[in-house]
């Protein structure tokens, strides 16, 4: 592959992932609007009688991802070993969070019990479910058959995206946990 | 224009991959196509059949609204046999939803922006393919996904959707629709528009990085104008309705209730919350669908006038005024629900300022047809009759955007004339001139003049009866969504007026069939088409009918803009049209 021709595809994957990254950005910026509402039409917030949310554990599993993030920008440095890390630590996440809305469930504060939950619960569903989308583009690219000299491109357009994801992350348990 | 002798603009680097090996002959290798013009035909083939389905869903609905309550003739024992032939008022509900749905998202969709985006984008701007070929494999897959799961629907206890097309809380939330198969559409629209943003990526990319060179933004094909706005509008605003869909999914599965109001035990949602969620897509979406028409037909009328379309420029910057001001109109459909009347009132200035940048693309299109050596081929006439449509369409828009007027019309078949007027006449038409126009070239068959003509005149007539025909009746007060009007004693004596409208809707539905006709013998005996059948200078016509599987063998370098017809030297050459890659010594 000539250079001329793989610097144009990059510079074609940066485009494509900008608008991709934009229309990502539509998807949760129209969820958190649903959240302004529901919560602006709310006579309180939290509704009166819903139970103290856990925030440790949602801000521990965040770490877990933005720990997922760094180790894929190391990887464009050091090596794939870095990004089999992140894919580890992305995967923990997810279990994690797993873990809490059977948590969330077992203390009334699941989707269905109250404004809360119901935020939580949707928001933070629909927000792994990208991450996974994330996990599944690594993985693909640490596959033993992949191009090798696709992969710098892949990672690069695969870091960008989980930055993206763990930004959404940060957006949704301040905007939600913490506010 | 730009001056054919201007030096070519460095549009961008130029693209010379080498071309693709071929495809695969196996049978795999041709349905699962990575060659966009493989995946448009694809898209067009998909549209085409589910416009099909909807056109039969709409002779139903025509059927009932002109004979309540009688059986349907001819299929209706096989379509509605728990009820003798007639068509139930929940079998009505749900045909008006389908119907609706299924055209826009499924028919309309897939033969516009998938077929012709995907057959044109590459072709018109001078590459061999999209940007992400697989991508766009994928983007047609997900569409087929999508699409099997809304017909899967029908077949589920309780049956398809029966919201209405825009599926509001709370009657398409577990409370107004406790069946299947509301939670399959919410579905089918999700991975719908999961479909479209893969689309919108790869043309965006496409028309951004691989132009020929020389392809400036402003020798740019109006048509490619319009596939490249209409994306940036779809990658922007069908994450919206996605959202929408989440939610409504939430609500309908895990018993959230962001779309049901809020009681005095727990604090809730808002039913209208899902209004401005809709309602903010589904406003651009109004112009999602038609910017590639109106690209289209801006092309064609310069083509088939000899002329070159007039104020190209202004043209552009009116397609680009819509699309900024069509992010900013939505609240145009909620005048009724209540909200503050300043933020009403901004809403229908705002609309009516969009008529402002709507009136110049219309008044170039007269342009453009004001003296030209028209040549009246079977295209032109579609498009003709589009710009006749669009522009009772577009006028009557204004009736609905002012406040006062909107609060008697709103919810009434004014409202359904209107946007059929554009939704379903002017986009129909911009479809089939496409069809008419690039069937040479996806083919490599000419398709029949005389069979087209016979297609055009029973369609274009008998839709302005049918959409004309609603307005009137609307004007006189008929609510739409209704099982049966004339058991309304004030809507009673409109009933002669529905069995008229019915009657050109028939006609509308047959003269589908002279097309039907036309398209599948012209595909076995068509006339070979030559490479340049309607002489014009776009870089598609340059190549043999159909192109080759990597397109161009040298890309090629443009040298002027599209539409340069009628220029003296081209006439000094003994022809009027000059193409867009021709260099002249």
């Amino acid at each position: 592959v000539s250079p001329e021709a793989s610097s144009a595809q990059r510079l074609n994957g940066a485009v494509g992932m900008a608008v991709f990254l934009g229309a990502c950005a539509m998807l949760f910026a129209a969820l958190l609007f649903a959240y302004a509402v529901v919560r602006a039409q709310a006579v309180a917030w939290p509704p009166p009688g819903t139970p103290p949310f856990p925030r440790a554990a949602a801000a521990s599993n965040g770490l877990l991802l933005i720990a997922a993030g760094f180790a894929l920008r190391r990887a464009r440095g050091h090596g794939p070993k870095w990004a089999a890390v992140s894919l580890g630590l992305g995967a923990l996440f997810l279990l994690m969070q797993a873990g809490l809305w059977g948590r969330l469930v077992a203390g009334h504060l699941g989707p269905g019990t109250g404004a809360l939950g119901d935020v939580f619960f949707a928001l933070s569903a629909f927000h792994a479910l990208h991450v996974l989308g994330g996990l599944v583009a690594i993985a693909l690219l640490l596959r033993p058959r992949a191009s090798a000299d696709a992969r710098p491109r892949r990672l690069r357009l695969a870091t960008l995206y989980m930055d993206f994801v763990v930004a959404v992350w940060l957006i949704i348990y301040v905007a939600v946990c913490v506010a | 224009v730009t001056a054919p002798d201007a030096p070519p603009h460095p549009a961008a680097p130029p693209q010379t991959p080498t071309p693709s090996p071929s495809p695969s002959p196996s049978w795999l290798g041709r349905v699962f196509s990575t060659d966009h013009k493989v995946i448009g035909k694809q898209f067009l083939f998909l549209g085409l059949a589910f416009l099909a389905v909807g056109g039969v869903m709409a002779m139903l609905i025509r059927w009932q609204l002109a004979r309540p309550g009688q059986p349907v003739p001819l299929v209706g024992r096989l379509l509605f046999p728990g009820a003798g032939g007639v068509i139930s008022p929940a079998a009505y509900t749900s045909l008006f939803t389908m119907h609706g749905t299924i055209m826009i998202f499924f028919a309309v969709t897939p033969i516009l922006i998938g077929g012709f985006g995907n057959f044109c984008v590459p072709l018109l701007i001078g590459t061999r393919d999209m940007a992400f070929p697989r991508l766009n494999m994928l983007s047609f897959w997900t569409m087929a996904a999508a699409t099997a799961t809304l017909t899967a629907s029908f077949f589920v206890p309780l049956g398809a959707a029966a919201s209405g097309w825009t599926a509001y809380a709370t009657l398409s939330t577990a409370i107004g629709a406790p069946g299947a198969g509301q939670t399959m559409w919410t579905v089918a629209i999700y991975f719908n528009g999961v479909s479209t943003v893969m689309g919108a990526i790869n043309y965006i990319t496409t028309v951004v990085r691989l132009r020929a060179p020389g392809m400036s933004w402003f020798r740019l094909p109006l048509t490619v104008w319009g596939f490249f706005l209409t994306s940036i509008l779809n990658a922007l605003f069908v994450p919206v309705i996605a959202a929408a869909m989440v939610l409504l999914f939430f609500d309908r599965i895990f018993g959230t209730q962001f779309f049901i109001a809020g009681s005095t035990i727990r604090a809730g949602g808002d039913p209208i919350l899902y209004q401005h969620m809709f309602w903010l897509f589904g406003h651009p979406e109004v112009y999602i669908l038609i910017l590639p028409a109106w690209g289209i037909v801006s092309d064609l009328l310069s083509f088939f006038a000899r002329k070159p379309a007039f104020g190209y420029r202004v043209t552009v910057w009116s397609l680009i005024g819509v699309v900024v001001l069509s992010c900013v109109v939505y609240g145009h459909h909620m005048f009724t629900t209540g909200m503050s009347p300043l933020l009403g009132e901004s809403f229908m200035v705002l609309t009516m300022i969009i008529s402002v940048p709507t009136s110049l693309l219309f008044l170039n299109w007269l342009g453009t047809l004001w003296r030209g050596a028209a040549r009246m081929r079977t295209p032109m006439l579609f498009c003709v009759g589009l710009v006749f449509t669009f522009g009772i369409g577009g006028l009557t828009g204004l009736y609905l955007a002012d406040i006062v007027a909107d609060q008697y019309l709103h919810d009434t078949y004014f409202v359904v004339g209107h946007f059929h007027l554009i939704m379903a006449a002017a986009l129909l038409l911009a479809s089939f001139a496409a069809v008419y126009f690039w069937f040479p070239k996806m083919f490599g068959r000419m398709m029949s003049e005389g069979l087209g003509k016979l297609h055009f005149w029973p369609t274009f007539l008998a839709l302005n009866v049918v959409f004309g025909g609603q307005l009137l009746i609307g004007w006189a007060g008929m609510q739409r969504r209704l099982y049966d009007p004339s058991a309304y004693e004030f809507l009673a004596h409109l009933l002669p007026w529905n069995v008229w409208i019915s009657r050109a809707a028939y006609v509308l539905g047959a003269a589908q069939l002279v097309f039907v006709l036309n398209f599948f013998v012209s595909l076995r005996w068509g006339k070979p088409a030559p490479a340049n059948p309607w002489e014009v200078g776009t870089l598609e016509w340059t190549l043999p009918s159909p192109p080759p599987h990597h397109n161009f063998d040298v890309i090629p370098t443009v040298v002027r803009g599209p539409h340069e017809l009628g220029s003296p030297d081209a006439l000094a050459r003994g022809k009027d049209w000059l193409g867009q890659d021709e260099v002249l010594p």
